[in-house]
């Protein structure tokens, strides 16, 4: 291979790869993974089921308000509606298979942090922040994909600014980002998360 | 050219004088070309390749209603690790056991736990567990043993001898499960081995009151122990339960004014005696005589008629001093009668017959001494196991069954009993892991792991607890009571034969259950039961039948110079814990040597016999001889050759192999017990040297000058209820913004009059935090990992030895000089008052060690391997796992109270005193550590800063520790308060 090939080549794959950045939207802070979006064993629809059923996302997610992590729904949490509903959907035959083999699904993890994090979804989801805060308008989601970049910097602005849990008028906590005498509900010391 | 040239000169010029570029022959490309492309492909290929690694999320397809994931599981159980049944619970996530701890309403352990129950989880994920049974060394499947056992049993049920030897079984229902297998043949026998026999006891007492049984002995209900040898903190009999009843006798905490006393006489320094309120130093012969003297003394004087010839007690090497001693002895617990205790950790039938006439003088039984309530414990026979060894070897047993026992290792005659081995057709081991003796067996049918088993205990008569499956098994084990079922042609599970056993044994000893299916699952979830007590039972009487004949043996004693004692360490204990690294590298509590066995010498013997500590020598009794190095033991009598059991295995695993000496051929059999100690011994210096891993050096509080240091306060008990102990402790004053804390602060408090130095809070802190294992070169580096450390320091004045600990966890100061000389900001202060560590942010300076005034911060030098995938199911998830180049340190255990914290405001509640227990603080057995919230008025931390004893260390540093300390107060008259 000559050398003009070589820089003919290389150059051709160096703008292939600055076109798929900017496709992107721009240069990725490391470890930014927003927009991740891979290819499930299943092709579970969230616009369907969030979306158009409105069926809440505690449903499936049932952990989420118990428990540091919200749980991926069982495959009998599925098949308690598609028993009856469409049970004959190449997606869902896919889930009673998995059933009957006795295989649980290996879904592939989207909504990740590092391992030095920890986050507790129970005390967020009990302070009365809405799911979509941080993991944006699922319920439009055909195929679901990371929303927030989950930098530290997106959870720690947060954690300045709403420090405070004020009943709204349904009795639901709301989030306010008024400072008042009253006792500070979102940490910013680090090992509340780094431990 | 037409010849390619491989090499060439540094700079070819062509025609014109300008430099040729190099064309490699191979490739054809010149170099700068080559790096040209290099760089825009691998400058594209960055661009392009940043991608997240992928990775799945499995979720369950059932869910288990009682699981929710990330939510941790508790279940009542009982501790294997030892014959005690202390009762625990196990943290079960996610389907796996991580976590041991004690229950606090179990009767034996009360919440707390010693080491050796902590390292179980690690043994569960012990990658070197078999995972099949063996036929001939070789795995197999079930269905091929089963027909093998089976078949080759039948011609051995009759016309031979079918011997089960265990080690103590204190499950009722396995128990019944083995009287069934053996009932089934014409001569079968189930013999207890506990290579660490407390037989004596049990032999004495059959003598002297008629009951073949461990009495149950209540330090709770005594104001004085007297104790001859008997390592009762650390692992005699039922330690944890010892030392719950001791601390409670001796807590000051309340504002209590007595304190029970407790008198030790022992040659080697135990963890005890190193406890005691006065320790008396007796060589073997002083040992024995001393219990003469105080027999004679308490005969004479004690009201009951004894008719005892006084010259029949010997005390030719007893000095005035010592007898003085003695006597004033004898007059306490004179004045004591009925809630005195003294009790002798010597194997000898005799010694201990003495002792329980001594106890009848005082009145004990019945009070202090329950042996109509004998406890489940400790249930070795030494007479029918050497009565094995001669069967097998006479050729008369026809099939060995072997559960938990280790005899080829063990025993004293570990050469006899592989030859009579040898002779036995049948031969069945149970072990999990393959050990010497397993080896040997034609079949080893491995029994789950405790935590993977069903079973129940019953320790302390009529109490039950279960011991709960926590994780099904992970390889294919089966539970030997199943075994011996399908070869007794019963194709039940365990579980059936044990709710059936409850059922009718159990179910009807209560009232408070009508249906059998909500008794089952309320004990279920208690973990205990207890029977309702049936009428109470006669009071055997005492008889001193033998006592003139034990008397006239004791008497004729001979001692010779040295004196070997064997021992059991509060870890490895009898060596069946050998391949778990924790225990092996957790330090002695006495010696803070890790990894090794040593023989102990006093400093007088070392420097008569011109040793340096590490020495190796050899030490010899007739035929036997081992290769130790020394080590230089302070408050050891001169006679006194101690040397620690559990070392020296050949087949135990990575961990536990080829380390130390094997100490058991020193053990003898005579007179239906197994002795630990031996006479004419000799010790014969080699010329080598071994440098020992030990985490502390230093041995006293003396800084170098020869000032004391005011680590340790003490008072004696007079002076503390006298109120000496009120100190005007100096005002604090500092140059630094005060933080302010407006939610909580934790604090802590140790408090060194209740503290025994076992160490359990250390392991406890391991297993909690995921903290590697160095490794024994690397802790004689000083680099161990333990974030808790309990330092020890001897005081000496005149022959006597004081011992003291102190354990130091991160004091998460408030003016921490750690946090000010981080150049990153990986350490800051919480709003909280702790001293946070970040190790994302770490970058490995090691400045805030350096820092430290208290050494409490831990570095990893290494990464610490966790490849092994089953070992790594043993780590606490909710604590990050630190890898190489990050600093490390306590966090009181900030998990643990961000958990509590966040289900507290989820349920929109302040948090309880009480509610958040540190690691350390939940495991120890003498409610040493008292932990809170000092923001919180009325918690409990907050009384007992507030009281007199309480001080900070290295207070002049100024510093402002969270963790403070109470003084100890020791119940004894010579004792002066400490100068500054």
């Amino acid at each position: 291979m000559s050398l003009r090939t070589i820089k003919i080549i290389s150059i051709l794959v160096t703008i292939t790869g600055a076109i798929a950045i900017w496709q992107n939207g721009t240069f990725r802070q490391y470890g930014d993974q927003s927009g991740y979006q891979p290819i499930q064993p299943i092709n579970f629809s969230h616009k369907v089921h969030a979306g158009d059923n409105k069926i809440n996302c505690l449903y499936c997610h049932s952990a989420a308000d118990k428990s540091r992590v919200a749980g991926i729904p069982t495959a009998e949490t599925c098949m308690n509606c598609h028993t009856k509903i469409k049970p004959d959907s190449p997606e869902i035959l896919k889930v009673a298979a998995a059933l009957e083999k006795n295989e649980p699904i290996q879904w592939v993890k989207v909504n990740d942090v590092p391992d030095h994090v920890v986050f507790n979804h129970s005390r967020h989801v009990v302070a009365g922040l809405s799911c979509n805060t941080c993991h944006g308008p699922v319920e439009t989601m055909e195929k679901i994909s990371q929303f927030s970049s989950f930098s530290m910097g997106s959870c720690v602005s947060c954690h300045r600014t709403h420090r405070e849990v004020i009943l709204g008028a349904d009795g639901r906590p709301q989030i306010s980002a008024e400072k008042s005498e009253k006792k500070l509900m979102a940490s910013t010391d680090c090992s509340v998360c780094h431990h | 050219m037409t010849e390619e040239r491989l090499w060439r000169k540094f700079l070819e010029t062509d025609e014109h004088g300008k430099p040729v570029p190099y064309k490699s022959p191979i490739v054809g490309i010149s170099r700068r070309a080559f790096l040209t492309a290099l760089g825009y492909t691998s400058a594209a290929i960055g661009l392009m390749s940043c991608r997240v690694p992928e990775q799945k999320i499995i979720p369950q397809l059932r869910q288990a209603p009682e699981q929710t994931p990330g939510v941790s599981s508790w279940y009542a159980s009982t501790c294997a690790g030892c014959s005690a049944g202390c009762g625990t619970l196990v943290k079960v996530r996610d389907g796996r056991p991580i976590k041991l701890e004690g229950n606090p309403e179990h009767p034996v352990s009360k919440g707390g736990l010693c080491p050796v129950a902590h390292s179980l989880v690690f043994g569960l994920f012990d990658p070197e567990r078999l995972r099949k049974p063996l036929i001939g060394g070789k795995e197999a499947t079930w269905k091929e043993v089963d027909e093998q056992v089976t078949q080759r049993l039948t011609p051995a049920r009759t016309g031979g001898k079918i011997r089960f030897l265990s080690n103590s079984v204190i499950s009722p229902t396995s128990r019944s499960v083995i009287e069934m297998f053996i009932s089934g043949n014409e001569d079968a026998k189930h013999i207890v081995y506990e290579p660490v026999s407390t037989s004596a006891v049990r032999t004495a007492h059959k003598l002297t009151h008629g009951v073949d049984a461990t009495p149950m002995f209540h330090f709770d209900k005594a104001q004085i122990v007297v104790s001859f040898d008997a390592d009762f903190l650390g692992t005699w009999i039922s330690p944890v339960q010892f030392t719950r009843e001791y601390s409670r006798a001796r807590d000051l905490k309340g504002g209590q004014k007595e304190m029970l006393k407790h008198i030790q006489f022992e040659s080697r320094m135990s963890l005890t005696g190193a406890n005691a309120d006065k320790r008396i130093k007796t060589s073997a012969a002083e040992q024995i005589e001393s219990i003469l003297y105080l027999f004679g003394i308490l005969a004479e004087k004690g009201g009951k008629s004894f008719s005892v010839d006084p010259g029949a007690i010997q005390t030719r090497s007893l000095s005035p001093a010592m007898k003085k001693q003695i006597a004033s002895v004898a007059g306490e617990l004179l004045s004591h009668r009925g809630s005195s205790l003294v009790i002798c950790g010597s194997n000898d039938t005799d010694t201990q017959q003495v002792v329980n006439s001594i106890n009848d003088i005082l009145g004990n039984y019945g009070n202090t001494i329950g042996i109509d309530n004998p406890t489940l414990q400790a249930q070795g026979n030494d007479r029918e196991f050497a009565e094995l060894i001669r069967e097998m070897n006479a050729g008369e047993v026809t099939a060995l069954f072997m559960l938990n026992v280790n005899p080829v290792y063990d025993c004293y005659s570990s050469e006899e009993f592989a030859a009579g081995l040898k002779k036995v057709p049948l031969k069945v081991s149970f072990d999990s892991s393959l050990n010497e003796t397993g080896s040997l067996a034609d079949f080893v049918c491995p029994d789950h792991h405790s935590f993977e088993a069903w079973g129940d205990a019953e320790t302390l008569k009529g109490t039950y607890t279960f011991n709960q499956p926590t994780i099904a098994p992970l390889f294919e084990t089966r539970a030997y009571q199943e075994s011996l079922m399908r070869w007794s042609g019963d194709d039940r599970s365990f579980y059936e034969v044990l709710r059936t056993f409850w059922k009718e044994n159990l179910f009807p000893k209560q009232a408070k259950y009508a249906k059998f299916e909500e008794f089952w699952d309320n004990s279920l979830h208690d973990g205990i039961f207890v029977a309702d007590s049936g009428p109470t039972e006669k009071r055997a009487e005492f008889t001193s039948n033998d006592l003139d004949e034990a008397l006239s043996r004791l008497g004729k004693q001979e001692f010779s110079d040295y004196s070997l004692a064997v021992y059991q360490k509060t870890t490895l204990r009898d060596g069946r814990f050998a391949n778990s690294p924790w225990l092996q590298e957790l330090p002695d509590p006495i010696t803070k040597t890790a990894w090794d066995n040593y023989a102990c010498l006093s400093p007088g013997t070392a420097s008569k016999l011109d040793l340096e500590e590490g020495r190796v020598v050899t030490i010899k009794k007739g035929s036997k001889a081992v290769q130790l190095p020394i080590l230089i033991q302070r408050g050891q009598s001169d006679d006194c050759v101690a040397i620690a059991l559990g070392y020296g295995r050949t087949k135990a695993g990575k961990a536990g192999n080829e380390v130390g000496a094997n100490a058991f051929p020193f053990v003898s059999f005579s007179e239906d017990t197994f002795r630990y100690s031996a006479t004419d011994i000799s010790i014969e210096p080699t010329e080598n040297r071994v440098y020992l891993a030990k985490t502390q050096t230093a041995e006293s509080t003396l800084d170098p000058a020869g000032f004391k240091r005011p680590l340790i306060q003490e008072y004696s008990l007079n002076d503390f209820v006298n109120g000496k102990h009120e100190e005007e402790r100096a005002e604090h004053q500092t140059l630094w913004h005060e933080h302010d804390y407006p939610d909580h602060k934790w604090g802590m408090v140790i408090d060194l009059s209740a503290c025994t130095g076992c160490n359990a809070c250390v392991l406890s802190c391991q297993a909690e935090n995921n903290i590697p294992v160095v490794g024994k070169d690397e802790v004689g580096r000083r680099r161990e990992m333990h974030w808790l450390r309990i330092d020890r320091y001897y005081e000496e004045s005149g022959e006597e030895t004081k011992t003291r600990f102190q354990p130091l966890p991160c004091m998460q100061c408030d003016n921490a000089s750690c946090e000010s000389v981080c150049p990153v900001l990986a350490t800051v202060h919480s709003s909280e008052g702790l001293n946070m560590q970040v190790y994302n942010r770490c970058v490995g300076t090691r400045y805030c060690a350096n820092n430290c005034p208290y050494k409490v911060r831990r570095f990893n030098w290494f990464q610490y391997p966790h490849d092994d995938p089953v070992a790594n199911l043993a780590l606490n998830p909710d604590v990050t796992v630190r890898s190489r180049g990050v600093m490390e340190k306590c966090t009181f255990c900030v998990q643990r109270i961000e958990e509590k914290k966040i289900i507290a405001r989820n349920e929109n509640r302040p948090i309880a005193d009480g509610e958040i227990k540190t690691a350390c603080q939940q495991s120890c057995p003498a409610d040493a550590i008292v932990f809170g919230d000092l923001k919180d008025l009325k918690s409990s931390v907050n009384q007992n800063k507030k009281s007199g004893r309480d001080y900070v260390l290295l207070e002049d540093l100024n510093r402002n520790p969270a963790v403070s300390y109470l003084a100890k107060v020791t119940n004894s008259e010579d004792v002066g308060k400490e100068e500054h």
